[in-house]
Formats: structure tokens, sequence, C-alpha cells
């Protein structure tokens, strides 16, 4: 080989690095999107286009969804930095996470139209309104109130001669492979009211506490056939024959397995089930703000709520639509407005140690 | 412009895009890991600091310990497999298919699958061993079974089989490469002295394929090692790999100072293996001199 064809070609390569690299650092960089652009990050259904599409007809803004399996994805996403999202939709024990991590923007109350239908409990939650020490400017709240529901329990109504009532069967080798729990930090709730009482403090246990529901977890672990992580995967395990029992967002995937023919049963053990509250926040900083807001405004409106509703088989934060479009049967099976069966569940609220929950939880997960 | 400097330019234009990539996606990305495994946690965000903490917790609490063990068996079990699988199918292709063409479709054939996305084998996989999957229908259909096995899926085993099916292409290629290589007459030699097939295997072939056996260990071992897809796909509740581990710290624990140390020992368990099976070739080599 003659020097100049060496120099020619070592030079074309070196070109090519150089373009190579320049491009790779163009990709790198966050891309500016442009407005009418919405990416929201949520769960699997609250986007769903019947619920958006008159909000991306109106407004122009396309929407981008990415969705997240457990509520402690919502920190951890927006911690990674980057504006890559504009609107998340986590549950009130995240809500206040992401307003003290300075994730999340204020969100002007005069803005929304339809915030005096929200269920007053709801508005003033300290996790919508805030609290000492992180409290939103006046005439502001952190969070944007969407719906709420319970962690029921379902089981296969064909496969339980009596039906359960309580957790129990989670130590009863007789169902050892058969049953599925939900892969987040909550089943610690369940399992903590089943040890030390349905009254107990769920969101402040010591040490000590956290110890013993582990362990008891741990003992449950012969009787699981899969901690299931997203809702898709429930409904497979379910219509797959592999489970009988498990946890679920409450009035959401029993739907959608009865409509497989699959006979589902939902109930609320003795022991009590957790209830959940999601609200929509507007990541500070986005450079989509106006289709945030809009979007926000839009979720709370009657008509994204009853097709939330009809979609998901949640109930509506927005008391005016549930008694405008629920019939009385489907507004008493959704519980709206009814303060009995919601003082019966125990409402998520921001463990004290979050952390310390979460890594229980792991351990559990590692364990032999 | 003289030739040397020309020389030396030309160096220098082939080689900065190169060294400034490698800096910048490899070298850098693993400082800022080894500087942040010693700061501390402070929920929800860490702390710049220079402890051991994070190393000590891996160490103290068994359950980082059962993970790591965990997964130094799973990886081990999986390269045996792909070897056990691999290295009779390999030295029939090189030693006793005759036709180059033949030969060739059934090697393709082999590694095709290295083209088809991960996430589809895999699922491919929970589709066979289900509960109400191809295996248990297909044993049922033949009578060996009443009621399906639930063993099949959603534990270590589905784990092991699938992971040993993906990775069999890495341990097939390294293999072929060095049993191709082996010269004819070193084995027609061994016969003509007398020394049987089994002799002529023990004391000539597999020798001589070590450098092969040796990558394809590594790979297979370094690839499992690493797994988090399959745990999820067809694991079980006792199925939490370290990788897993690692991504829930980088994740939902939002712990990221253990979460790196949690990296930097994997990398350490990698990098050793990948040092001894540099050893044992080159010893290997050495021998045969």
């Amino acid at each position: 080989m003659t020097m100049k064809s060496l120099s020619v070609k070592t030079i074309s390569l070196a070109v090519a690095a150089a373009v190579a690299l320049g491009g790779a650092m163009t990709a790198v960089a966050p891309s500016q999107a442009s407005a009418g652009e919405l990416a929201i990050l949520t769960w699997e259904g609250y986007a769903d286009s019947s619920i958006t599409q008159k909000f991306e007809d109106e407004t122009g803004c396309a929407i981008s969804r990415t969705y997240v399996g457990s509520n402690d994805e919502f920190p951890a996403k927006l911690a990674a930095g980057g504006s890559i999202y504009d609107a998340v939709s986590p549950s009130l024990d995240t809500t206040g996470i992401l307003a003290k991590m300075g994730v999340v923007e204020p969100i002007a109350i005069d803005m929304l139209p339809d915030w005096e239908d929200i269920y007053e409990g709801f508005r003033a939650h300290p996790s919508v309104a805030g609290a000492e020490g992180w409290l939103p400017p006046e005439g502001t709240v952190w969070a944007v109130p969407y719906s709420w529901g319970s962690i029921a329990w379902m089981y296969r109504s064909d496969k339980f001669d009596t039906p359960p009532d309580s957790i129990e069967i989670f130590w009863d080798p007789a169902y050892a492979g058969k049953l599925s729990i939900w892969d987040d930090k909550t089943n610690i709730y369940a399992v903590a009211r089943y040890i030390f009482g349905r009254d107990v403090n769920v969101y402040d246990l010591s040490d000590d506490q956290l110890a013993q529901v582990r362990d008891k977890l741990i003992e449950a672990k012969p009787q699981m056939r899969k901690y299931w992580a997203t809702a898709g995967e429930l409904v497979n395990l379910y219509a797959n024959g592999e489970v009988i029992f498990s946890n679920t967002w409450g009035g959401y995937q029993s739907a959608l397995l009865i409509e497989q023919g699959i006979p589902m049963v939902e109930f609320i053990p003795k022991e009590k089930a957790d209830g959940w509250q999601d609200a929509w926040q507007i990541v500070k900083g986005t450079p989509n703000m106006d289709c945030a807001k809009k979007f926000v405004v839009y979720m709370q409106s009657p008509h994204a709520q009853c097709q939330m509703s009809a979609v998901m088989g949640y109930s509506m934060a927005n008391a005016t639509a549930a008694k405008e479009c629920l019939t009385p049967e489907m507004y008493e099976s959704l519980h709206q407005g009814d303060w009995t069966y919601i003082d019966g569940l125990d409402f998520w609220q921001e463990p004290i140690r979050v952390d310390a929950v979460i890594e229980t939880w792991n351990a559990v997960k590692a364990a032999q | 412009m003289n030739l040397a400097q020309q020389k030396r330019l030309s160096f220098a234009a082939l080689m900065t895009g190169p060294i400034l990539w490698w800096i910048l996606v490899l070298l850098v990305p693993y400082v800022i890991m080894l500087m942040i495994s010693f700061y501390s946690k402070q929920f929800p965000f860490h702390v710049p600091d220079f402890q051991f903490g994070n190393y000590l917790k891996i160490f103290d609490d068994p359950q980082y310990f059962q993970v790591l063990l965990r997964s130094l068996k799973i990886s081990v079990l999986v390269s045996l497999v792909t070897f056990a699988l691999a290295y009779p199918l390999t030295y029939y292709l090189v030693f006793k298919v005759r036709s180059h063409r033949v030969r060739m479709i059934i090697y393709v054939a082999t590694i095709i699958p290295l083209w088809v996305s991960y996430l589809l084998r895999a699922y491919t996989w929970k589709t066979i061993l289900g509960t109400e999957g191809i295996l248990n229908s297909f044993l049922m259909w033949i009578g060996i079974i009443d009621e399906p096995i639930s063993l099949f899926l959603y534990n270590q085993f589905a784990m092991v089989v699938t992971m040993a099916y993906i990775f069999t292409p890495y341990m097939v290629m390294p293999l072929f490469a060095s049993l191709e290589k082996i010269p004819r007459n070193l084995i027609e030699a061994s016969k003509d002295l007398g020394v049987g097939r089994m002799g002529t295997f023990l004391r000539v072939t597999l020798p001589l394929s070590v450098p092969g056996i040796l990558a394809g260990f590594t790979f297979t071992f370094c690839l499992s090692f690493g797994d988090f897809i399959s745990p999820q796909l067809v694991g079980g509740p006792y199925s939490n790999m370290i990788s897993n581990v690692v991504a829930t710290q980088f994740g939902i624990a939002m712990n990221w100072p253990l979460g790196s140390a949690l990296s930097m020992i994997m990398l350490f368990i990698v990098v050793a293996i990948i040092t001894m099976s540099d050893r044992f070739e080159r010893a290997g080599r050495l021998d045969l001199n």
C-alpha cells in the first residue's frame, strides 16, 4: 500500500469517525419539542384515546404516552432529569414527594373551571393543597384530582368453594403457586394490617414492624406464582390459567377478564383494603406548558371524567360529572359519594419513611 | 510537510475521534459511577461524600449477597447448558458435515435467532412453558400427564432454559471458529499413531478447541450475569437477579449510590472472569508449544 492511499484512507476514516461522533452528540442533546406536543407519564389506560381524543382534536396537542407500573417510578423517572415528560398522574402518596423534590409546577386554581365540582376532601388533601414547609404559592395547588378507587382483591369464582374473605390464604400451602400480588411496596400495608390489626397506621411502621411484615411476606412466597408488574400482565396471568387470586386496581382488570369470559369476583377483605386517589401534575419547566395546562383542565372536565370512568371502571373526582353521566346503578357501584365505603378504605398517604418501605419490599423480592 | 510529519498527522486525525469517543462514553461514565458509589443516600437524592457504607451494606445485608450468589449460579448453569448443547452440534458441523453448503446453512440457522428481538424470543418461551402452554398440552395429549404441570414457567428453570436458548449462538460462534481452525492432519496423525477416536478427541481436538470454549463460556456467563429481562418475563418470586436489583436502585428505590456500588462489584466480577479466561487461554497455548 502506498503512503498516499494510506493517508487518504486514514483521513476519510477520521472524517467518518468525526461525523459519527458529531451525530451521536446531537442525538444525546435534549430535543426541543415543538409546541403542540404533550408527553405524559401515566398508568395504562389513563390516556386512552377514547378519553383524550376530544382534547387532541380541540387543542391540536399530540399526546405521547409512557406507562408506569408503580408510583415509585414517578420520582425515579423525574429525578433522572431532562424535560422528557410534561404531565404525570401519580397517586396522592407520591404527589407530595414530587412537590418536595421541586420537579412539579404549582397550578393556579383560577385556571381550573371545574375545581368547585371536585370532592371537598380531595381538594383539601395535603398532597393536593400542600402542607407546612412545602405550601404552594397562594391560590395554587400541587395537583389536580382525577380519579379514585380501591386496591381490591379478586379471585376466580370457579376455583373457590367458599368465597375468600381475607388474605390469610397467602400462608395456606393448598394454594402453592396459585396466587399473585402487585410488584409494589403497598403489599407491606396489606400484610401489616393482617398482622397488627386493621387500624394500624401503615404509613408509620417501625423498623421492627417492617421486619415482621417482611418475614411474613417471605413466608408467603411459595404461594406466589409471579409478582405482577403491569395491568396487562395480571390479565394474562389469569387468562392463561396461571393464578386464581390476587390484588387488583379495583374495577379495571376484573372487567377486562370478565369480557374474556373468566368468572372474576372482586372483594374487600376483612383486613380492610387500600384506597387510592390519582391526580395530574405538571412537570416543572416543561417546554409544552400551554398544552400541559390545557390538559389538566381537560382531565377534570365532565367529558373526560365520564370517559375515564367508562374505560377504566374507576370512580371520578368530579362529583357533579358523576351525577350527570352515571346511571343510578353505576353511581352506586362506583361508590360515588358513598362515605361509609370511602371511610372503610385506608387511603394511601405518603409513608413517613418511604425509602424504608421500598427497601422492605425489595428485601422480600430478593429473599430465597 | 515531510513524510514523518504527515504520518503523525494522519495518525492523529485517525485516532482523535475514537479516543474522544472512548473517553466520553466509557471512561467518564465509569469514573462517575465509581464516584457515586462512595456518595451518601439522602432520599430522594444523594449527596457527594467519601464513605464505604454502600459496599459494607452489600456484604452486610444478606439480601444482596443472596441475589449475587443466585446470579452466579444461574449464569454458570446457563453456560454449562449452552456448552452441552453447542459443543456436539458444532463438532458435528465442522467434522461430520461434508458439504460446505449444508454446513453453512445449519450454521446460519443456528445463529439466525440473533436477528430476532430478545423480547420476542423470551415471550415465545412463555407460550411454550405456561400452564396452558404448548409443552403441557403436548404432554397431556400423548398421555404422559393428566394435569398440567406448573413447574415449567415462572421459576429459575424457565430462566435457564430461556437464556440458554437465547445465548447458544454466542457459544456456537467461537466454538465453530476454533474447531474449524484445527488442522485435519493433526487428527489424522493421531489416528495413524494408533490412538482411538475417544483418545484423539480428548488429547487433540478438545485441547485445541479450549480457546473457543473459554470464549464461549465468557460470553454466555457475562451475558446471563447481566440479564434482567428473563427474570421479569419467565422468572417467578425467587428469580431476582443482580441486574434487577441494580435497576431497582436506580429506579424506584432512588438509591444511586448503592446501585453504583453494586454495579462496580458486577464490573469487578466480569473483569475477573475475562482476565481468568485470558490467563487460561495463554497457559493452554504454552502447553502446546
